[in-house]
């Protein structure tokens, strides 16, 4: 304790604010993966992810007990309705809303934002690294999800069967599609509930709302469907579900209008977050 | 440090300045009125629990915006308040920290957030652990450290990257006694370099060992402000200062003193071992003081001012009529 300080100083600058911001920003991914997203969390996201596998898990020790043959045509079918009716209506947009809606409330709550909001930070910035850093978690935990999903899907079959649905059938088109619609559902669910969570000092009510809303898709009017991610989400399904209350509607936008709606749809609810952080002033009620 | 004062500040000291500033909450008062400027040293904030010392230290550090009036932080310029954390560091009174970081990634993740490149941070970062003496804790988990452990790792965050302004919120709490001298003798250290270091504290006695300058407050008004001693004498014509004469005869003493006008009191304390006497004017009791001694066998063992201490001024302030209403 001997030292005598120099100076205020700035850190060593790079040579344009851009790459000073790719360099904050890339810290602060860094950061929120270390502190938000610890191995203990991620066990639990992990199970959230898992449970459309453990449906299937569950089908293919059935199959396999009853010797039930399944023809590759059903296992497409049981995969989209499992994918449409479950992951997409439920848990992606739950694990969305965990994952994201307290990203910046939490530490409000727990009084330890202040440590961001006292840096040369933009808070844009600290906004779109919170962001980033919860997508990629979401990315890779229902991304996995979503192949093991696929690859159960074909479990009751030999290796040779699923081997050809991928070499010389649409397999690999069908799990890209499925990846896409997996990374556009994080991308867009991740980013509205983002700014819930910045926006409203409760955000249970309004991610409630959201994800009812989402839930209930299909029993909404046709025109209020039009007002869903999951309206633009499901038309990029590779199979589709063709009956029944998930059957996929003939007004459904088509995917050139959808990938562009739903990244609108995301920049604009980040562009709402970043606004709001902006603005965000610590109280310290207590003084 | 008045208002006054800085304007005729000498040219390139860099000052805190408050002009006429007011936060409210809603209807609520934070400050009001605030007129500071601050020169380089060390700085107490000094009032009980919601006098407004920790608004006024988020108004320093710009977490908040003022509702009214005008601020200057050490000559920096106005506009994107993320500017100003270059030259600004923070401790709040808060024992939060983010999750899960060892007291060196707390410390060097933040030190890469302000942009710095992970040698550089590192390097800092090491230099600032070693100077509150955590070097042997750096890579424990924060949450396993004791609250004077706490503390000091704040502190070494705050500081971290080498800023002009330090705000620290009741930093000695959960310090033993020795680490709080060393922490004291950090702040002596850093305001001797120039450094200006803004402590808040609702114990009083600690500002008489840790700051230069003080600044009273009291339900969101500043009631004083200044070194302690200049904020006593002001005071002394409203609130005549106590002195303790140790002496084996009080009785004659206290008839000698008793003569002079700045005299208001004598009073001979239990056990006849001394005389409590309140004047107007310090200065010329000790002088007297001297005369008597010279001229009479009195036997003085030792004199003590008994309330120049800031907790004596404290209680003057908010008990007098304009106390808590205003600036004195």
């Amino acid at each position: 304790m001997s030292e005598t300080p120099s100076p205020s100083s700035s850190p060593s600058s790079p040579a344009s604010p851009a790459s000073r911001w790719r360099r904050q920003l890339g810290a602060v991914v860094r950061l929120e993966l270390k502190k938000t997203f610890p191995l203990r969390t991620l066990l639990w996201l992990l199970l959230l992810a898992l449970m459309p596998v453990g449906l299937f898990v569950l089908r293919t020790i059935g199959l396999l007990i009853n010797r039930q043959p399944v023809e590759t045509g059903e296992a497409m079918r049981d995969m989209a309705a499992l994918f449409q009716a479950f992951s997409l209506r439920i848990v992606i947009p739950l694990a969305c809303a965990v994952m994201f809606g307290s990203l910046i409330r939490r530490e409000q709550l727990d009084r330890s934002l202040h440590f961001y909001l006292l840096t040369p930070l933009r808070r844009e910035l600290l906004a779109a690294g919170k962001y980033l850093a919860a997508l990629i978690v979401a990315v890779t935990l229902l991304g996995a999800s979503t192949v093991a999903c696929f690859v159960l899907s074909f479990a009751p079959f030999s290796s040779g069967a699923f081997g050809r649905y991928l070499a010389s059938g649409p397999g690999l088109r069908h799990l890209g599609a499925y990846l896409l619609v997996t990374v556009l559902a994080c991308v867009a669910y991740g980013a509205v509930f983002l700014a819930c969570g910045v926006i409203w000092k409760g955000p249970v009510i309004p991610t409630l709302v959201v994800l009812g809303w989402e839930l209930i898709h299909a029993w909404l009017p046709h025109t209020l469907q039009w007002v869903s991610a999951l309206h633009y989400l499901q038309p990029l399904c590779p199979v589709p579900i063709s009956a029944g209350l998930f059957a996929m509607l003939s007004s459904a936008p088509s995917p050139w209008l959808a990938v562009p709606l739903l990244l609108a749809l995301a920049t604009a609810s980040l562009a709402l977050a970043a606004r709001r952080t902006r603005r965000l002033r610590i109280r310290y009620e207590e003084d | 440090m008045s208002t006054a004062d800085a304007k005729g500040s000498p040219a390139g000291e860099r000052r805190v300045v408050f002009e006429n500033v007011s936060k409210f909450y809603g209807e609520v008062l934070g400050v009001n009125r605030i007129d500071l400027s601050i020169p380089p040293g060390i700085t107490g904030l000094v009032g009980p629990n919601g006098s407004g010392k920790t608004t006024l230290m988020n108004l320093m550090v710009g977490l908040i915006e003022p509702t009214s009036g005008r601020m200057e932080l050490v000559g920096l310029p106005r506009g994107r308040p993320e500017g100003k954390f270059r030259h600004i560091g923070y401790a709040t009174q808060y024992d939060a920290f983010p999750r899960g970081l060892t007291g060196f990634e707390l410390i060097c993740s933040l030190l890469l957030v302000h942009g710095y490149e992970r040698a550089a941070a590192e390097a800092l970062t090491w230099r600032a652990i070693e100077r509150v003496g955590l070097k042997d804790a750096a890579h424990r988990k924060v949450a396993a450290y004791s609250k004077g452990m706490r503390q000091r790792i704040k502190l070494a965050q705050a500081m971290a990257h080498q800023p002009s302004m330090l705000v620290l919120d009741e930093p000695l709490n959960g310090l033993d006694p020795m680490a709080r001298a060393e922490v004291i003798a950090l702040f002596r250290e850093l305001a001797e370099a120039g450094m200006h270091v803004i402590v808040s504290t609702h114990i009083l006695h600690e500002v008489d060992l840790i700051a230069d300058q003080v600044v009273l407050l009291n339900a969101g008004y500043v009631v004083a402000e200044g070194e302690i001693g200049g904020v006593r004498d002001e005071m002394e014509e409203e609130h005549p200062i106590q002195v303790l004469v140790r002496c084996a005869r009080p009785s004659l003493l206290a008839s000698r003193v008793f003569e002079h006008d700045h005299v208001v009191e004598a009073k001979i304390v239990e056990h006849g071992g001394g005389l409590l006497v309140r004047t107007r004017d310090a200065d010329r009791f000790y002088l007297l003081l001297n005369r008597v001694a010279l001229d009479e066998d009195v036997g003085i063992e030792g004199v003590a001012p008994a309330d120049a201490d800031v907790q004596a001024v404290y209680e003057y302030l908010i008990s007098s009529p304009g106390g808590g209403g205003g600036k004195s």
